[in-house]
């Protein structure tokens, strides 16, 4: 076991190392620089061209790609994500101010979308072919294929036409400073990311649920005398999980994408703005190093799961 | 069961026996008519595909406007290229300048059945256009994701070894972004993405899974006895790949590429609603956004693209559902 995790880590050393590599060539790929931008901006300049050439000196541009390359990982691996050209402070520094408000967002979509899954998988299956599995069903299918800025619109009409609260997304208010503009202001993108981003998992949990509810232990439960309530809960839902656990591990990614598109949105100053602004800017050093820190979390969670999967499940072993 | 079907179709065949041809076609006919009684969801997403392809292909034909012509109807005394300068010069027609004229319609009018946007736009014609895109953009990244990812998916899982090995670690590293970053870096790489960028880009994006599920079907058909028999046989290398391995591994690839379609359809959405989508192009995603700045008075137009985004992912989903119960019939009704 103790082999397996340390080949592990070291396979997702390289995973990263390959994340690392592959958003190095792309963003030198780009057309256009920070230096470009910047002179651009400013019209009194008289002479561009040494302006530009003297903004990528300063900004380490002017040297040869292999030179930035090495450079690059230098600093990686020393734990340094590099210096934003805009603001001048470290991506580290940036991302502080912001990891707290998309873990808060984040863990609010991720609770909203566990809590339909689960309750409404188990449900569809437990009334398989009924009304209710119909309808629950079609929730779940235009979960699928609704896109989360479409179910946030719908969201944010209702709230606005019904006048329930209004939404303020001028300041940035937290949970613990100020809870209600923070619950009023997470409460549609969370439930618009909870929507999209569970509705794979509930068609994925009905489908296991109906294939543990035909093995034979479940009617060995049966045939001992419990109450379907045991049945479902203690012997299928728990068998039927195991697949379900994968699956959520790789929501992960879409739940980032989403969250994108929602704070976006919502000019909600968490992560997921930051890497697109960033990229708008041709801000390269803090979009760098926001990317390799969202890959650690990926590759990280799904290992997690993978050794949670051994713990739950005995028969699994890893060597 | 069985036995009554035989006996309808040995029925039917024996009323047509004389049009040997016609009785296959009814019997095609009766064949698909029995799976939208089995499978009401899929011949409903089935349904639905068909309707958008019907769009996709007659779009030019079917609307009258294009995407792009603006109306003035509300207004003959529009002035489309008044400045503000020509406002201050003559404050009473002010309401005929593009910069104040309020250009929205609603919808249900003869003249525009989906009303105007906030460009006076029809709505109808750009969705119709918009069908088309969206079209090309599922299908088109789908078929580069799927052949892509079987080219590769079978020399990976065919040869073994470090090829393998290399692949894999590369499929773990684009798997370890989420999606919409990695769009986001590719299409940024043009200063204005046109269409066939966007397509690529979503198909290298796709690329990576479907190299897996090639790869795992390729690695349990290797292990078949007729593949044995085959090399023993003298066959080559390539000749097992073609012949013996890709036939068997033809399905699981077909239901890869029907149901990657809407996923498809559904990321080139975001990615038009960021403000990124193919530049020239008039897109579902972007009629989103537009219509977005002004919602609560006008919710029509965000509405009804989110609609078409929404009813052709579903479309494109049941179907692919569809296609991978009847292929693979364990999983049917599930």
């Amino acid at each position: 076991m103790t082999n397996y995790i340390i080949r592990r880590l070291l396979l997702n050393v390289l995973v990263l190392w390959v994340v690392a590599s592959l958003v190095f060539v792309a963003t030198h790929a780009l057309p256009g620089d920070f230096a470009e931008k910047r002179v651009a901006a400013s019209f009194e300049l008289t002479n561009q061209e040494e302006a530009i050439k003297f903004a990528r000196k300063e900004l380490g541009l002017d040297k040869p790609l292999w030179h930035q390359y090495v450079v690059f990982m230098g600093e990686l691996a020393r734990g340094d994500l590099g210096t934003s050209y805009e603001t001048n402070r470290s991506t580290w520094s940036e991302l502080k101010e912001r990891v707290p408000t998309t873990l808060e967002l984040g863990g609010l979509i991720v609770l909203v979308s566990f809590g339909l899954a689960i309750p409404i998988g188990v449900i569809s299956a437990v009334k398989q072919n009924t009304w209710i599995d119909f309808a629950l069903r079609t929730f779940s299918i235009f979960g699928v294929s609704a896109p989360v800025f479409v179910v946030a619109i719908l969201l944010s009409l209702f709230v606005v036409k019904t006048g329930i609260f209004e939404i303020d997304i001028v300041g940035s208010p937290h949970f613990w400073s100020d809870p209600v503009g923070a619950a009023k202001l997470y409460a549609i993108p969370a439930l618009a990311g909870g929507l999209s981003g569970g509705a794979a998992t509930m068609r994925i949990l009905r489908s296991q649920m109906l294939e543990v509810m035909r093995q034979d232990y479940i009617r060995t439960a049966r045939a001992k005398g419990l109450n379907d309530r045991k049945v479902w809960m203690r012997h299928a839902m728990k068998n039927a999980m195991l697949p379900v656990l994968t699956i959520m591990g790789l929501t992960v990614g879409g739940i980032v994408s989403g969250q994108i598109i929602l704070e976006q949105m919502f000019n909600i100053q968490g992560v997921g703005r930051f890497v697109f602004q960033s990229l708008n800017n041709r801000d390269f050093p803090p979009f760098q190093g926001t990317v390799l820190v969202i890959g650690f979390v990926i590759v990280s969670v799904n290992l997690a799961v993978d050794l949670i999967y051994a713990w739950v499940d005995p028969r699994i072993r890893y060597t | 069961m069985a036995s009554i079907d035989q006996q309808q179709v040995d029925l039917s065949s024996a009323i047509y026996g004389q049009f040997g041809q016609t009785a296959t076609h009814w019997r095609r006919v009766r064949a698909f008519l029995r799976f939208t009684k089995r499978n009401k969801l899929g011949a409903l997403g089935l349904g639905l595909v068909t309707v958008i392809l019907f769009f996709g292909i007659f779009a030019p034909w079917l609307q009258r406007y294009g995407a792009l012509q603006s109306f003035q109807q509300a207004n003959p005394e529009f002035n489309p290229t008044a400045s503000p300068f020509d406002i201050a010069a003559n404050p009473d027609k002010a309401l005929s300048s593009p910069f104040i004229l309020d250009r929205w319609k609603s919808p249900l009018s003869s003249e525009h059945w989906l009303g105007t946007d906030a460009n006076g736009q029809d709505i109808y014609a750009r969705l119709v256009v918009g069908t088309r895109l969206a079209i090309i953009i599922g299908v088109g990244a789908s078929a580069i994701a799927v052949s892509l990812g079987t080219i590769v998916g079978i020399f990976s899982g065919y040869f073994g070894g470090k090829f393998d090995l290399v692949v894999q670690r590369f499929v773990d590293a684009i798997q370890a972004f989420p999606g919409l970053v990695l769009l986001l870096l590719i299409v940024s790489v043009m200063e204005k993405p046109n269409l066939a960028i966007t397509v690529v880009a979503l198909g290298f994006l796709g690329f990576a899974s479907s190299v897996r599920i090639v790869r795992s079907s390729v690695l349990s058909v290797s292990q078949a006895a007729f593949i044995e028999a085959a090399r023993s046989y003298g066959a080559t290398d390539i000749r097992l790949m073609l012949r013996h391995i890709l036939p068997n591994i033809a399905s699981a690839v077909l239901v890869i590429f029907s149901i990657s379609i809407g996923v498809y359809i559904l990321s080139e959405a975001s990615l038009s609603f960021l403000g990124l989508g193919p530049a020239d192009k008039t897109t579902w995603g972007k009629m989103v956004n537009a219509g977005r700045q002004s919602v609560d008075l006008h919710p029509w137009e965000s509405l009804l693209a989110g609609g078409a985004i929404t009813l052709t992912v579903l479309g494109f989903n049941l179907a692919g559902d569809a296609i991978r119960d009847e292929l693979d019939p364990r999983l049917r009704g599930r």
